[in-house]
């Protein structure tokens, strides 16, 4: 995290240095950070980080394909002229355990298709999560555990 | 401005305001408060990120296009989390699951 | 050829009039409630669509300070939303249990009303019964 600051302000660097504030040359300057940074990854030890950017990239596309995925799905859904659901609450028992990944992993799933968080146990072992299909839930826990949870856990761990 | 913006912001703006639609449509047909739940917190989220991002590509000057970069990045921050915690307040307190679910791992066992 | 101008214009009078239909529809949602989430999830909607409105017109008017109103807008009401949450959580009833309450209580008042009526028989002054 400190390394990303870092890039952070060589970036902004960068642009105080050429004068200019613009998006585009702070963009230019953030990629040459990143450069100057792989230079001197034994040195500095950001050799996780740039892997570590590529896995928090990796979510971040998985998590837009699914909001895409997830908005169409309810769409089609909607305006199907015959509603066919059975909804239900399943109860999703949880892996990651820190605050900050239950909290991520809640919002990712609440905005990915048919699945909304509702409730997490007191002891944050178990996720209730509300599903709009609920006839395999076995199905819907493995697909989160594949998919986001796997996903948090390597880009954050 | 070059053409190719201007009508991929065109596009947005209209398949924004269809997810627009789609969600209150959802908020309208569906059966009870955690189905709608879904329209509401997916669709509508989405309706409003893609016309917002449709100012940003719109827009001519960076501080405009970067607050609406920002105004997607809050909403997609704070959707989840509003819609989390209604859905918490209403099963705690009680409003039922609509008769047509299916399970309900959540329901203590009393 | 149409001129790309001239589609875009026309894209955003349609988003506006599909904005304003959604609007409609929610609106229908949050008069025909029926319980309270319901209404606070139609408003939280409400506030979404609002969003968009106000990027359309961004858009269209050229406007840019419209962006900063939207930013706003949208704080407001997932402050809004998570105070109704936490409201529906403090009130602790829904409206099946407000209406049972009232029957309940209605019931009790008339059963007591009734009891005064039946020991007071010899006096005239018992209070008739409301139903």
């Amino acid at each position: 995290m400190s390394l990303f600051l870092v890039n952070l302000l060589l970036a902004l660097t960068w642009s105080a240095v050429t004068g200019s504030f613009s998006f585009l040359n702070f963009a230019f300057g953030f990629v040459l950070a990143i450069f100057a940074l792989s230079l001197i990854r034994e040195q500095v030890g950001s050799v996780g980080y740039f892997s570590r950017a590529r896995r928090v990239l990796s979510l971040l596309v998985l998590f837009l394909y699914e909001l895409v995925l997830s908005a169409w799905r309810v769409a089609v859904m909607v305006l199907s002229p015959n509603m066919n659901l059975k909804p239900g609450i399943f109860a999703y028992p949880l892996r990651v355990d820190r605050d900050f990944e239950i909290t991520m992993l809640a919002n990712l799933i609440t905005l990915t298709p048919g699945t909304l968080s509702v409730d997490v146990s007191d002891d944050r072992r178990i996720l209730y999560v509300h599903a709009i299909d609920a006839s395999d839930p076995d199905a819907a826990r493995r697909d989160i555990a594949e998919g986001f949870e796997r996903k948090i856990m390597e880009a954050f761990r | 401005m070059t053409e190719i913006a201007m009508l991929a912001s065109a596009a947005l703006l209209v398949i924004g305001s269809f997810f627009a639609l789609v969600a209150s449509v959802g908020l309208l047909r569906l059966p009870d408060l955690y189905t709608r739940m879904h329209a509401a917190s997916k669709a509508g989220t989405m309706g409003s990120c893609l016309l917002l991002i449709a100012l940003a590509i719109h827009a001519d000057d960076i501080g405009t296009m970067s607050r609406a970069l920002a105004g997607v990045v809050f909403f997609l921050l704070t959707a989840p989390v509003s819609s989390h915690l209604l859905a918490k307040a209403a099963y705690a307190v009680g409003y039922r699951l609509h008769s047509s679910s299916v399970m309900d791992d959540m329901k203590r066992e009393d | 050829m149409i001129s790309v101008a001239a589609i875009f214009d026309s894209a955003v009078t349609l988003a506006l009039g599909i904005l304003s239909l959604s609007f409609l529809v929610t609106i229908y949602r949050i008069v025909k409630g029926p319980t309270l989430p319901d209404r606070i999830l139609g408003l939280d909607m409400l506030v979404a669509i609002a969003i968009g409105f106000i990027a359309v017109i961004g858009i269209k008017t050229g406007y840019t300070l419209y962006v900063d109103v939207a930013i706003a807008l949208g704080l407001v009401g997932f402050l809004a939303t998570v105070a109704f949450a936490r409201f529906v959580l403090s009130r602790g009833k829904t409206e099946d249990d407000i209406i049972t309450e009232a029957r309940e209580a209605a019931a009790a008042a008339r059963r007591e009303a009734k009891a005064a009526s039946r020991s007071g028989a010899g006096t005239t002054t018992g209070r008739p019964d409301n139903d």
